[in-house]
């Protein structure tokens, strides 16, 4: 009974939805720790957040009493700081330009580097082995400091002040991280797979397409989780490649807004909030799916 | 395998595709910059720094284009610390301004070297103006005008009024009844100065404000921009040391206070004095109109070369045009404009500054009393006007050692030395 | 997979990553190798640039000072975030039911912009107006109350920590991975033995993670060397106070966009080249040492 149980737990996805879960638990080892454990892992979790609290909290404040009382409770809560962020802030408009870019980026990027990886994982070939090398060097090149040489080939695209050409150059940025964790999940996959479908007169694509890509879901979801959140939070490109303010993504409508709002801590707070609420909403969304794939894959 | 080749093409195609779409992306303004429109017609681009001063600029503006029909203006401010570096690739790109607002002295020498603003000298006529003020605008090298000078900012003490009155303080006269006020403020629970040292910027604008005099203000300025003497001066180091001595003065930890926190300080009545530039006075008064601030010259220090109280000066920002501007004709007529009186006095009305114009009047009493001040015992803001046309800037050089000595980690002559070490790898004294 | 189909497989990452990263990066490092008026290229000089960081001021200071800073930033961030990171992974590996709340708990500073960060930061541990030093003068650790930002001792360290709040999530992550591929009998085996939870992660457990902490490593030394957003939203371009949270990409920005020179392309592209070497060099050695050592163990 242990060995199967044992070979169970090792590949086994242990989601609390799953009806075995009474069992793993009253036949398994202890965790690790124990209970003193589990509530250094709570207390982490709290001290994490606080800051993240404070700032909500701190939002809810009149500026004025921010500045007297340092540790006062948000009552009576004010929203006004929330009102003048939103209208005077124009974060709206940044949202919907975030997420044009970040989600335009992130599909491309993803996509180009899922077709690269299946080649680069599957072809014996000295030139693929040379683009791998050069697709992972990329992982080495400090992107921002190309900021100039960019500025001027967009420039030569006439994309400028475009949103495209922010999407592109970000999407550009993800490959090599991409195709490296692609690639790596690519080459665990059995070659038996493949063989299996071209005996069934598959062409790549349809291989690719029909069974490569659903068995590197997780990979996948890895990718896209670890490339949206730093797109999405860069500012340094939109500000040098962005120059109309409907166009600005939420990152640089937090600097202009910082800048006119410099000691207005309360509505800078609110901003704050803001620019952060939307994507803690996005991400808890979407890695119910993602973390619980992700998981499942990992633990084969 | 005709689907896989099918397949491939298509994808193949897609990405050719993108790319070509890329490249032949419209811009309605394909290689102009800013200013479009028929040549009736015309809309002109104007970049600045002041995203404090938007509404202020749209409504100076709107005057511009009630006598210029035909002629509109969109003004757009960005960030200041991000600043530079749009302006870099504005200028050097398309869509970038037909006039822009640009930095003064050293700082507008790399602009003038990318040949990305056009003479002015057959434009405007500024003879009239403060020699100091025009030197902002002009490159080193060939003399040229590139821009025409915006403001003039002076640097002295803000005081607040009610606190003074408070502990039965008036602006001192002496440099003994300086520390006086300042010892009886401490005594009192009250900071005496407010002083964001975090930001080293502010620091050597500190300096001035208080040791301008023991250094020997304009003299010195002579004197060291000829050769004649050095840094390691010992009336320059003895000027720096007067910050050190002063240190109890400031805010604790002020090298942790940050420039915002030290304004804070001041406006909300914690701090009773802020040793600042002009342009603190239409945020101070936005922050807190409640607040009753007085401006005074600080007081000589004793052992100074000589006993005259000084208002420190400079000229920041002024506008060029684009070289690569499609609207030249329209963009010179406007900054021609911008060196006239009505200008001028558009600016020190609504935007609160000092103009470099001469001759505007101010209605604001404070402004008064600054530029009047100023007209009365003038000095260069030394390190600003003289020592930025390289690189370590004197500013930095100082700013930094400052914080150093604050900290306790060096002394007065240390950073002094520090800073002629500096400086001297690229300034080249004139005879 | 055959060739021809391999290329139309990888020509659009090719062609994206090309033409909007190689192309422009390898521009960037060419500008070090001229002189510059602003944004008009001069002459050709060849190596100048490069001799000018290590005998020119304030390069002869600076220089050394911020590489100094982001090894610091290395090691500090590897002590502290990844052996946090290591423990919270170990501790969550077998907590089931609560593991997903608590990653996504962990996880949340990472989604925050690093300008907020350091925003929020910067308001938070205002020594007049912060509620940290408040709270600890409150508890009566006034001693404590110190000016973090402000004192070049404790700043480094705070960007080191905040850093390390931020991205813990990414070691809890892929070590969480990597615990979850170490097979299950092995550590079942030396528990039946006796085995205290110490011994058994000791001497199983941790040698298996060895490629896991490689490649942790290897990308925390390439973030920690590229840092620039988290540094420059606490201490500007001049890595306030008094330098002491500069590092190699503020001082890029800080001379390419912030100073009198006329050569600042190409002087800033210059310590570009620099910084790319040191990455590239340094990744390609730990990757090698890593793969040597991965060969060993399969072996």
């Amino acid at each position: 009974m242990t060995i199967t149980a044992s070979t169970h737990t090792a590949t086994g996805d242990r989601e609390p939805s799953e009806p075995m879960k009474g069992r793993v638990k009253g036949r398994g080892p202890r965790p690790v720790g124990g209970l003193v454990g589990s509530t250094a892992l709570w207390i982490y979790a709290i001290v994490a957040l606080i800051p993240l609290l404070l700032m909500v909290a701190n939002s809810f404040r009149s500026t004025s009493s921010l500045y007297s009382d340092p540790l006062g409770a948000p009552w009576p809560i004010k929203f006004d700081s929330y009102r003048k962020a939103w209208t005077e802030g124009h974060f709206g408009e940044y949202f919907t330009n975030s997420l044009l870019v970040t989600v335009g980026a992130v599909t491309l990027s993803t996509t180009v580097s899922t077709m690269a990886a299946y080649a680069l994982a599957r072809t014996r070939s000295r030139i693929f082995t040379t683009l791998e090398a050069v697709f992972i060097s990329g992982l080495m090149l400090p992107i921002h400091l190309a900021i100039l040489p960019i500025f001027y080939l967009l420039d030569g695209f006439g994309l400028v002040d475009s949103r495209l050409g922010l999407t592109l150059v970000y999407a550009a940025s993800g490959v090599p991280f991409s195709i490296f964790v692609l690639t790596t999940f690519f080459r665990q996959l059995p070659p038996e797979l493949e063989e299996a479908a071209r005996i069934d007169g598959a062409n790549s694509w349809q291989m690719f397409v029909r069974i490569m890509v659903p068995m590197v879901r997780p990979a996948v979801a890895t990718v896209v989780v670890f490339r949206f959140v730093p797109i999405w939070n860069d500012f340094l490109f939109p500000l040098v490649l962005l120059r109309s303010r409907e166009k600005y993504t939420v990152p640089v409508g937090l600097t202009t807004f910082f800048g006119e709002y410099a000691t207005d801590w309360s509505s800078l707070f609110a901003g704050l909030v803001i620019a952060t609420v939307p994507l803690i909403i996005l991400f808890l969304v979407a890695t119910k799916q993602i973390v619980a794939g992700l998981t499942a894959g990992m633990s084969k | 395998m005709n689907s896989n080749n099918r397949r491939h093409l298509t994808v193949l195609t897609l990405a050719s595709a993108m790319v070509a779409l890329a490249a032949c992306s419209p811009s309605s303004s394909s290689s102009s910059s800013g200013g479009s429109g028929d040549s009736k017609n015309v809309t002109l681009s104007v970049w600045s720094w002041r995203t404090e001063d938007v509404a202020a600029y749209n409504a100076i503006f709107a005057v511009y284009t009630k006598a210029h029909p035909g002629t509109k203006v969109d003004f757009k401010a960005f960030k200041n610390t991000e600043y530079n570096l749009i302006l870099t690739t504005g200028l050097a790109g398309s869509k970038g301004p037909d006039v822009a607002q640009v930095r003064s002295y050293g700082q507008l020498q790399p602009t003038i070297a990318s040949k990305s603003l056009l003479p002015l000298d057959d434009v405007v006529d500024l003879s009239s103006w403060d020699a100091n003020v025009v030197k902002s605008a002009k490159g080193k090298d060939d003399g040229k005008l590139y821009a025409v000078p915006l403001a003039q900012q002076t640097l002295q003490m803000f005081y607040n009024k009610d606190i003074f009155a408070k502990f039965a303080l008036t602006p001192p006269t002496t440099w003994a009844e300086f520390m006086a006020v300042n010892t009886k403020l401490k005594a009192q629970g009250v900071t005496p100065m407010a002083v964001g040292a975090k930001d080293s910027w502010t620091l050597p604008m500190l300096h001035q404000v208080l040791a301008a005099p023991r250094f020997g203000a304009g003299a010195f300025e002579e004197a060291v921009t000829t050769g004649k003497t050095t840094f390691a001066d010992p009336n320059w180091v003895a000027s720096v040391d007067v910050v050190n001595k002063l240190k109890p003065y400031l805010p604790d930890s002020a090298v942790g206070v940050a420039y915002t926190d030290a304004q804070i300080l001041f406006t909300s009545g914690k701090a009773a004095m802020f040793p600042g530039g002009s342009f603190e006075l239409g945020f101070f008064q936005k922050q807190n109109p409640g607040l009753k601030m007085g401006v005074f010259e600080v007081p000589a220090p004793q052992g100074s070369p000589s006993m005259r109280p000084t208002t420190t000066g400079y000229a920041d920002g002024a506008f060029g045009v684009s070289a690569k501007s499609d609207a030249q004709a329209a963009s010179k007529d406007l900054v021609k404009w911008m060196s006239t009186k009505e200008f001028g006095q558009l600016v020190a009305d609504k935007v609160k500054q000092l103009s470099a114009v001469p001759g505007v009047s101010y209605s604001d009493p404070l402004m008064k009393q600054m530029a009047d001040n100023y007209a009365k015992n003038p000095t260069p803001y030394l390190l600003l006007v003289d020592f930025r046309y390289g690189t370590p800037s004197g500013t930095d050089l100082l700013g930094t050692g400052v914080q150093e000595m604050l900290l306790g980690k060096k002394d007065a002559a240390k950073i002094s030395t520090d800073l002629q070490t500096g400086v001297s790898q690229w300034f080249k004294p004139t005879t | 997979m055959s060739r021809r189909s391999g290329l139309f497989f990888v020509a659009p990452a090719l062609l994206l990553f090309g033409v909007f990263v190689l192309y422009p990066m390898a521009s960037a490092l060419s500008y070090a190798f001229f002189s510059w008026q602003g944004t008009t290229r001069g002459a050709f000089v060849g190596l100048e640039n490069f001799v000018a960081l290590f005998t020119q001021e304030p390069f002869t200071t600076q220089l050394p000072r911020a590489f100094g800073h982001n090894i610091a930033f290395f090691l500090g961030t590897m002590l502290i975030q990844n052996t946090l990171g290591l423990g919270i992974a170990v501790l969550l590996h077998k907590r089931a039911r609560t593991r997903r709340m608590l990653q996504t708990l962990y996880a949340m500073p990472y989604l925050v912009s690093p300008i907020v960060i350091g925003y929020l930061w910067t308001l938070l541990l205002s020594p007049t107006f912060g509620p940290v030093n408040a709270l600890l003068r409150k508890v009566g650790l006034e001693s404590l109350a110190l000016p973090w930002l402000g004192d070049p001792k404790t700043a480094l360290w705070v960007v080191v920590l905040v850093s390390a709040w931020q991205w813990v999530g990414f070691p809890v992550l892929l070590y969480g991975a990597a615990l979850g591929g170490v097979p299950e009998e092995l550590s079942e085996a030396a528990r039946v033995d006796g085995a205290t939870h110490w011994q058994t992660f000791r001497s199983i457990v941790f040698p298996l993670l060895v490629p896991a902490i490689g490649t942790v490593s290897i990308l925390t030394f390439i973030f920690s060397m590229e840092a620039f957003a988290l540094p420059y939203a606490f201490g500007g371009s001049t890595g306030n106070p008094a330098g002491a949270t500069d590092f190699i990409s503020l001082l890029f920005y800080r001379t390419a966009f912030e100073n009198g020179s006329t050569n600042a392309i190409g002087s800033s592209s210059a310590i570009a080249a620099l910084l790319f070497v040191v990455i590239f060099g340094g990744a390609v050695v730990a990757t090698r040492v890593l793969r040597r050592h991965q060969d060993r163990v399969a072996a």
